[in-house]
């Protein structure tokens, strides 16, 4: 679990700040956010409820737009770009991972999995996306429907459908926040393959220590502001920091 | 629970319009036909109350001839009884009356009115009268053979000032007269869109009918005694033999007000009709967003079940939420109806009829109608639904999704089976010669088994038809094919109304195709001659039986035979006989006559066609009593017989079951227009030249239209089209209703699959893309409508076609243009249906979407 020294940059913000509201009722949910993800790395971002974590994630994945400040992913700067272009750079570029609801339930296994691809219209890699399948451990519920599968199975076929693509990051939201503990290493054990096997980057952000503890290195959020970063982590590290933040 | 009740409402403002929609648009037609027939009986009512204000008496002959579609020829009285009626003790003044066919031909040459099917074109007396109808705003009334006043608005609109020469069409032929008076008729320009040539007494007696005699005598008295006492003593001077009688003016306005009532109830009859298929097929609208409506609730509704909530609070609940909205969509169709009705009144203004102004009529009672339809309708629709939501189990609340409804059930495949079964075994037993009567229950049984069956057949359809969308679109189409499949019952309930409005129009253009190719076959068969001279008028006049006598005179015709048509009484029944020219018939007509030529057929004689000769029991050599319209009676030998008996297309000018010649009634005292006449070109003969020669007779009368042989055939055929057209009109709300059903559905799907929209535009999916896969699904379930629609149309057309046998409709023919045009139409208003929820779906803010837990 070394974090690779010659890594790049895959996704970063500068001076990041995020308004909610108006006048009287201003949230300043992000407040002169500066981060960097290196590609190749499990990146975890952690804070109590209203950090502005879930809020900092929307922004780099181009889900929402900043106030201030730039966010980019692979050298692009996402506020320049139209409702089109940046679909076309979450399809191509980035991989998504939610907490509940990843799945549309029309489709099957497989369909979920090739999601973005079909969208684009591309074949993809074949080779890789077997791979991927293999990696997730799916190639026996390939054409079943997201309601015939557990809830294991189904953050399975998301994370799947994260790597299809080959995407530049994969941004994931609580992915365990759903399951059971077994189920959620399960998760997180497949999480960390796609780093280490597939040479994936990942963002995930979560408020469970001991799903961060995954990570490669965690940046802590705390009212909207970066208070911290701790590398090589543990459960036990994870948690006295979180105290300290006053959660 | 009422408040929860109003608060539902409330809370879910855009569900109440999209509810509320569909019962507008079911009740606003309710409404609108019937505001519009108020007004339109209101408006004649006030015409004919005008038009006898001054009227006591009304003398006429007693006999009368009734024959089909209200049609009816009263005899004639001599021109005598106006002096004998003057002479009567109380008796102020008279004036004769004639109401017959007549034409004005306009300046250009054209006959003002419109052909056949607009309002009818009269020619009358109008002479100094105490009460008189007509006023003469300009000249003088009309005196002598040669002088005409007409009404204002034909004179208008024949570009006709005093002083010139108008060209009349009439029974006697055509006809020029000086111009010397422009009458108005009470206060309006021209009566009911109608146009009056009129003439004096004498003239219009002589011109119109038969010199000597006319329709009746208006009675005006001197204020001495009453009406009733007035007509006894004019019946008294009437010996019972001469068959008079005399009519009050209150009598003979109410008599009027009802014929009309009674022309216009046909046509109330059809709009109530439709307005009861767009009320059918809104009320599945309404059926569908409630059910809709109370599965997006499921949780809601879960958990107040856990809190403490009965089944019937639930339930309650939600059927007052449908009392509210049957209330307010009411209300709203009750004034769009008023509207509609208006529009109506416009479009008749707009085709230049031309009534006395007396306001819109809202009766109280298309109030309440309105209303309690309404209302009983909504609740009723959402009975079901409402019921199934109070069933909903409190657990259902702890359940993340509970959208998914399950498959139909093998009860629902049973019975809708059965119904099928059953319907198509009644069909069955009526073609293996049960009573017609019987095809309606059989058909009811098919379409609703149809419906019952709907959601089994939804999803294997759905996913049938999605196919070419999924291999065309790539993953769009295969979410779009999976979209309309997912929820069969939905699907089912969405494409009902599409399919009960397909299988309308299917079967009415499958009807209409099968007249078609009939009449084109009949014609083709039967008409030897190289041109035809039509009308399209019908019933009231048509061409005068004298412009073939003008034809065969043309240099290059061999000969021209025209055929018409009287009204007589064959025991007391009103029939139509055709009337022939016998000596030139064979030349033109062929009607496959047994044995003999119809040209050996005298005035004594009549021709039956094989069936009626069959079912009526007159064998060649037996009698027929016919009894004219003029009070005489005819008994007249069957001559022969013949085979080609084209009845069920007698609208359509083919010759009926009886024949008899034109020397039959001549010097009678009746009416007898010919529809038709028939030209073969002798051989060696210019075509051209003679062609243009006939022309030049028709423009020189002003009356028929010259077609050669497959014109004319193609025009007979189209006319059958003018019928199609007006309940293609009468089907499109039905459609619309449909349609506006379609784009409900869409939108309360798009509502309830947020999420899913959200996390596919996370993950890449554009918003073209969005709207590609809304369209896609709103065409795959507009098709499943419109092809189960098309297959029950084409049933039920061959069996309407079946059932009209006996009136001699033998061929079946597919409409096979309709049908493609069918499917092409639901294609487009599939696409269209979609613009605005495929909008919707993409306006759905993917943060929103996903942060809901």
């Amino acid at each position: 679990m070394t974090p690779r020294t010659t890594s790049t940059v895959a996704g970063r913000t500068r001076g990041a700040t995020k308004i909610f509201g108006q006048r009287d009722a201003v949230v300043r949910a992000l407040d002169d956010v500066s981060v960097e993800f290196r590609a190749g790395e499990f990146t975890a971002i952690m804070g109590p409820s209203g950090s502005g974590k879930s809020t900092l994630m929307h922004c780099i994945a181009g889900l929402d737009d900043l106030t201030s400040g730039t966010a980019e992913i692979d050298g692009i700067d996402l506020s320049g770009l139209k409702d089109k272009d940046l679909t076309e750079l979450r399809r191509g570029k980035i991989g998504f991972i939610f907490q509940s609801f990843n799945l549309v339930p029309t489709l099957t296994a497989e369909e979920n999995i090739r999601l973005p691809l079909l969208l684009g219209n591309e074949d993809g890699d074949e080779a890789w996306i077997q791979r991927v399948i293999d990696t997730v451990n799916l190639r026996n519920r390939l054409t079943h429907r997201p309601s015939e599968l557990s809830g294991g199975q189904q953050q399975r076929v998301a994370i799947g459908r994260a790597l299809a693509s080959r995407p530049h990051i994969i941004f994931a939201d609580e992915p365990t926040g759903n399951l059971d503990s077994t189920t959620g290493t399960e998760i997180l054990k497949f999480m960390r393959r796609a780093v280490d096997e597939l040479g994936q980057t990942i963002v995930m952000v979560t408020h469970d220590p001991v799903a961060a503890s995954y990570a490669d290195r965690i940046i802590f959020l705390a009212d909207g502001k970066v208070a911290g970063e701790m590398v090589e982590p543990d459960p036990g590290k994870v948690l006295d920091r979180m105290k300290t933040l006053g959660d | 629970m009422f408040r929860i009740a109003l608060k539902n409402i409330l809370g879910h403002k855009a569900r109440l319009v999209l509810t509320s929609l569909a019962v507008i648009l079911g009740t606003a037609f309710l409404a609108g036909t019937s505001v519009f027939s108020a007004t339109l009986d209101r408006t004649f009512d006030n015409l004919f109350q005008d038009v006898f204000k001054n009227i006591d008496g009304y003398v006429r002959s007693a006999e009368v001839v009734e024959g089909d579609f209200g049609l009816q020829e009263r005899t004639r009285i001599p021109i005598e009884y106006v002096d004998k009626v003057r002479a009567v003790p109380g008796v102020a003044d008279v004036s004769p009356d004639i109401q017959a066919f007549a034409r004005i031909i306009a300046k250009d040459g054209k006959p003002l009115g419109s052909e056949g099917n607009g309002p009818p074109t009269f020619g009358s007396v109008a002479e100094e009268f105490k009460g008189a109808l007509w006023t003469i705003v300009d000249g003088a009334f009309p005196k002598g053979a040669n002088q005409v006043a007409l009404d204002e608005a034909s004179a208008q609109n024949g570009g006709y000032v005093v002083g010139d020469t108008v060209k009349v069409v009439a029974q006697a032929g055509s006809r020029d007269f000086t111009l010397v008076g422009i009458a108005s008729y009470g206060d309006v320009r021209s009566p009911g869109g109608a146009t009056f040539a009129l003439f004096d007494a004498d003239t219009a007696a002589e011109f119109l009918g038969k010199p000597g005699f006319i329709d009746a005598i208006l009675v005006v008295g001197d204020g001495t005694r009453s009406d009733t006492e007035l007509a006894g003593d004019i019946d008294a001077i009437f010996d019972p033999t001469a068959r008079v009688e005399t009519l009050t003016g209150a009598e003979i306005t109410k008599e009027t007000q009802d014929d009309i009532g009674q022309a216009l109830s046909f046509f109330d009859l059809l709009l109530n009709t439709f307005s009861a298929i767009a009320l059918g097929v809104g009320s599945f609208v309404i059926y569908n967003v409630f059910s809709i409506s109370a599965a997006q609730r499921q949780r809601e509704n879960a958990l107040l079940r856990a809190i403490g909530a009965s089944r019937k609070q639930i339930s309650r609940s939600m059927l007052i939420e449908s009392v509210v909205v049957g209330v307010v969509g009411s209300l709203a169709g009750l004034i769009g109806g008023v509207g509609i009705s208006v529009g109506l009144t416009g479009l008749l203004e707009a085709l230049g009829i031309d009534t006395p102004n007396s306001g819109l009529v809202v009766p109280s009672s298309t109030v309440v109608t309105t209303l309690v339809v309404g209302v009983l309708v909504t609740v009723a629709s959402a009975f079901l639904p409402a019921r199934r939501a109070g069933r909903v189990p409190p657990l259902a609340a702890m359940r993340a999704t509970a959208l998914e409804t399950t498959g139909p059930g093998r009860v629902r495949t049973r019975s809708g089976l059965g119904l099928i079964g059953v319907g198509l075994a009644v069909v069955g037993a009526v073609i293996a010669g049960a009573s017609n009567s019987w095809l309606g229950v059989g058909i009811l049984g098919v379409f609703a088994g149809t419906i019952v069956l709907g959601p089994v057949l939804a999803r294997p359809m759905a996913l049938f038809l999605g196919r070419p969308a999924a291999a065309m679109r790539g993953v769009t189409g295969t979410m779009a094919r999976q979209n309309a499949a997912r929820n069969p019952k939905r699907t089912a309930r969405t494409a009902s109304p599409v399919l009960i409005g397909v299988a309308l129009v299917t079967a009415v253009s499958a009807l209409a195709t099968s007249i078609k190719g009939q009449i084109n076959e009949l014609f083709t068969d039967q008409f030897k001659g190289d041109y035809a001279i039509s009308t399209t008028i019908l019933g009231f006049g048509g061409l005068s039986p004298s412009l073939a006598d003008d034809i065969n005179t043309i240099d290059g015709v061999s000969s021209a035979t025209g055929i018409g048509t009287i009204l007589v009484k064959i025991g007391d029944k009103g029939r139509n006989l055709t009337v022939i020219s016998p000596s030139t018939f064979d030349a033109n007509y062929d009607i496959g006559l047994v044995g003999i030529d119809a040209k050996t057929l005298d005035s004594n004689g009549i021709l039956l066609s094989e069936k009626w000769s069959r079912n009526n029991d007159k064998p060649v050599g037996s009698t027929v009593t016919v009894t004219l319209a003029d009070g005489t009676e005819r008994t007249l030998t069957v001559r022969g017989l013949y085979t080609k008996d084209d009845a069920a297309v007698r609208g359509w000018r083919g010759v009926g079951s009886r024949v008899v010649s034109r020397e039959m009634f001549a010097g009678a005292n009746l009416q007898s227009f010919d529809f038709g006449i028939y030209v073969s070109v002798s051989e060696g003969a210019d075509r051209a030249k003679v062609r243009a020669a006939l022309q030049a007779v028709l423009d020189d009368q002003g009356q028929g239209k010259l077609l050669s042989k497959t014109e004319y055939i193609d025009e007979q055929a189209g006319e059958v089209n003018q019928l199609l057209g007006l309940i293609y009109g009468l089907l499109s709300l039905s459609v619309i209703i449909a349609v506006v059903g379609i784009i409900i559905t869409l939108l309360l799907s798009v509502f309830e699959r947020q999420r899913e929209i959200g996390l596919l535009r996370a993950v890449g999916m554009t918003k073209s893309q969005v709207r590609t896969t809304v369209r896609w699904e709103s065409v795959i379930t507009s098709l499943l409508g419109a092809v189960t629609g098309i297959i029950l149309g084409i049933g039920l057309g061959w069996t309407i076609v079946f059932a009209l046998r006996d009136q001699g409709l033998t061929s079946f023919q597919l409409p096979a243009g309709a049908t493609v045009l069918i499917m092409v139409m639901s294609f487009v208003v599939g696409v269209a249906a979609a613009v605005y929820p495929g909008w919707r779906a993409t306006r759905v803010d993917v943060l929103d979407a996903l942060v809901i837990t």
